[in-house]
């Protein structure tokens, strides 16, 4: 079903949780696009029709937050979902996104979250 | 009124007197000259009467004389007549030099002069001529002319004696008034001037009395307030928190405040006059050997003297308590000692506190690291738990053998991780050799997280070899600390960067004398904003902190406390300028340090 499968964009300075991320999704039936650091994941953002996006916190150059802020900017109305090792982030960068997890929490959890971010979808996984 | 004001005054009050004095002499002295004029005026008017007398008398002789000789004919009768005669010319002369001055006088002189003279050759001489002759000269023609030369010679006389009298008389009316006139204007002289002087005196002296009086009254507020300033001294020194003792410079103890009286043990009445080193007795904590007490330390090297570390103070009931102390000598004006005062305050408390804090910063600064680990082995486990989840959920034998992989990667970092993590909390009991590049590059790996979360760049000259003895964990804590303050300080900036550097400092003789020790320099360096010069020599006071909510104002306090315990040293440079905005933090530390074990 690749038209019916639903882009997500994935930015994680992690190389390997990326890589990882990106096949779980799409064993899930995303369809992922995927970037390094904050700055082409915006360029990425702004080029493709990205339904929702699932952000690193701790990046170099920019942060999860910054990136948020600027995807907020240009499309308000796609979902954001921050995804961070750290235990405690700020209530101002939290309340910018729509739903906050830290790592860790587990492949299901991040399913399911990110399920209920997009309206009247279909996930492979229960 | 001041003293140059108080003089002049007093040499106007000294001198107008005497000027106004001397005046009045002068015009005194001036009149009295006048007035002896006048006298010797009259005196001249009475020589004149006198002389004019004297010539009267001599004709008169001179008469008789004749008359006695024309009478009898004896030549023994004209023996008046010629001494008159002689004498006659020399007194008429006389009397003209004294009437030299008045020509009306004189005329009537020449008159006298020419009848004495007609009567002598118109009558003198013709009758002692007859006489002698033996003839008669009792014709009456020729007695009468005698008679009318007398009467002329007599009227001329009177005339004279008459015109020098009333000179005389209106000389004495002169004089009269003259006395009278000075004796007027002396009196209305010494009343007006006495009015005057006792006028400007009055005033004066008023300026001067109320002078006196504003100095009284600024001199009974001044030892109102000098009476003041001693009690509020007293109750200063009686309120203070620290002891205060007094010497003499014989070392006698003189005035103790109450707090020292407490610390001591001893009264003030029992102390007074004893030596200080009797009532304040000293020990090293650590030695316990007696400590020379700072009054004496204070007479010995004339200057002031401060001791702070491990100074115990003996009470007088035997126990003990932990003091700072601090004698400065007592000068007087002249700059001679006159005493010493001691000064000093508990810090056994203090003492306590600080190891509670430093106890509570070894805490915060694990719960830092605690939370930076955490967020380090949470994203390898994360990529972990979730290949785990896609095996478990199925996979080909290659996408089986490549998940493996890619969690062996993961795990491996999480140990390197730990391992770093091993090393910064095994302690040593002694210390041990410390290669600087092979700490550093730990600490940056662990921290690795927290730079790029702070967008800032970390550079490194580190070279490899340099080795320095000491406790790993705590010089960890010590540069966790500074270069995690340096990244916070650069965070924000355009190119934010900390660079970290070391060189070797080697043995060298030092300008005062010293031997500079062999070791490491280490410097961490930011491009931060800089900080203000007046929070420089805060930075390693407890509980100052430039972070706000987010520093416990403990980590530069208590690095310092282990730098020094190292026997190093730290230092801070700081620059707030646009252009070369930054803080360099440099720790030197010695390649075989005296470890201070009490230090912390």
């Amino acid at each position: 079903m690749p038209n019916r499968a639903r882009l997500i964009l994935c930015v994680d300075d992690e190389v390997v949780g990326l890589q990882v991320r990106k096949i779980l999704l799409e064993r899930a039936g995303y369809q992922v696009l995927t970037a390094l650091d904050g700055r082409s994941g915006l360029e990425v953002f702004a080029n493709e029709p990205i339904q929702a996006v699932i952000l690193d916190y701790s990046m170099p150059g920019m942060n999860g937050g910054e990136v948020a802020n600027r995807m907020r900017q240009t499309k308000p109305e796609i979902p954001i979902l921050l995804l961070s090792a750290n235990i405690a982030l700020p209530a101002e960068i939290t309340a910018m996104v729509d739903l906050y997890m830290t790592k860790g929490e587990g492949a299901p959890v991040l399913l399911r979250n990110l399920d209920s971010l997009l309206p009247a979808s279909i996930s492979l996984y229960p | 009124m001041n003293p140059a004001q108080f003089d002049k005054i007093l040499r106007q009050v000294l001198t107008l007197p005497i000027l106004v004095l001397l005046a009045a002499a002068g015009a005194l002295l001036l009149a009295i000259q006048s007035t002896n004029t006048t006298v010797r005026q009259i005196q001249q008017a009475d020589a004149s009467i006198t002389q004019a007398m004297l010539v009267e008398k001599l004709i008169v002789d001179e008469e008789s004389g004749l008359r006695g000789f024309q009478t009898t004919g004896d030549p023994r009768f004209l023996q008046p007549y010629q001494e008159s005669q002689a004498a006659l010319d020399q007194q008429l002369s006389r009397l003209g030099s004294l009437l030299a001055d008045f020509p009306a006088d004189h005329h009537d002189l020449e008159s006298l002069h020419s009848a004495q003279e007609a009567w002598r050759v118109g009558f003198a001489i013709p009758v002692i001529a007859t006489v002698q002759a033996g003839g008669d000269a009792s014709d009456i023609p020729l007695n009468l002319l005698g008679k009318v030369r007398i009467d002329a010679i007599r009227a001329a006389i009177d005339t004279i004696i008459r015109d020098s009298e009333s000179r005389r008389a209106s000389r004495i009316a002169y004089w009269s008034r003259q006395v009278h006139a000075t004796f007027i204007a002396l009196l209305v002289f010494s009343v007006v001037t006495g009015l005057l002087i006792g006028l400007f005196m009055r005033k004066r002296l008023h300026e001067v009395s109320q002078s006196y009086t504003r100095a009284q009254a600024v001199l009974r507020t001044r030892a109102d307030q000098l009476f003041a300033s001693e009690q509020s001294l007293r109750t200063t020194l009686s309120s203070i928190c620290d002891g205060v003792i007094a010497t003499d410079t014989e070392g006698h103890v003189g005035m103790m405040n109450e707090v020292s009286q407490q610390l001591t043990g001893w009264s003030q009445e029992d102390a007074h006059g004893l030596p200080i080193e009797t009532v304040f007795r000293l020990l090293n904590r650590n030695t316990r050997q007696p400590v020379e007490d700072p009054a004496t330390t204070v007479q010995r090297l004339n200057c002031v003297v401060h001791q702070s570390q491990d100074v115990l103070l003996l009470n007088r009931d035997g126990s003990e308590r932990l003091i700072d102390n601090n004698a400065s000598p007592i000068r007087n004006q002249s700059g001679d000692m006159t005493g010493v005062v001691t000064v000093f305050r508990d810090i056994t408390t203090e003492r306590q506190t600080q190891a509670a804090l430093l106890a509570n910063e070894k805490l915060a600064a694990t719960g830092r690291l605690a939370a930076t680990i955490a967020h380090e082995i949470h994203n390898p486990l994360d990529a972990v738990a979730n290949l785990l989840f896609l095996m478990e959920s199925g996979s080909t034998p290659e996408e089986t053998h490549q998940f493996l992989g890619m969690a062996q990667q993961e795990l491996t970092r999480v140990t390197q991780i730990s391992r770093a993590m091993l090393g910064l909390y095994r302690e040593a009991s002694a210390p041990v050799s410390i290669e600087i590049h092979e700490m550093l590059a730990s600490l940056l790996l662990l921290m690795q997280g927290r730079f790029n979360l702070l967008h800032v760049h970390v550079t490194e000259d580190v070279s490899p070899g340099l080795h320095i003895e000491g406790f790993p964990a705590e010089l960890r804590q010590v540069f966790t600390n500074l270069i995690s303050n340096a990244a916070e300080a650069a965070t924000g900036q355009e190119k934010a960067c900390v660079h970290l550097s070391a060189q070797p400092q080697p043995a060298e003789p030092l300008p005062d004398g010293h031997l500079q020790e062999e070791g490491v320099i280490i410097t961490v360096a930011d491009n931060g904003c800089g900080i203000p010069t007046h929070q420089l020599d805060q930075l390693f006071r407890p509980f100052f902190t430039t972070k706000g909510e987010n520093g416990t104002g403990l980590g530069l306090w208590v690095s310092q406390g282990i730098i020094r315990k190292h026997g190093g040293t730290i230092d801070i440079q700081s620059s707030t300028a646009e252009q070369t905005h930054g803080t360099r933090v440099s720790v030197f530390l010695a390649t075989k340090p005296h470890i201070h074990l009490g230090g912390d």
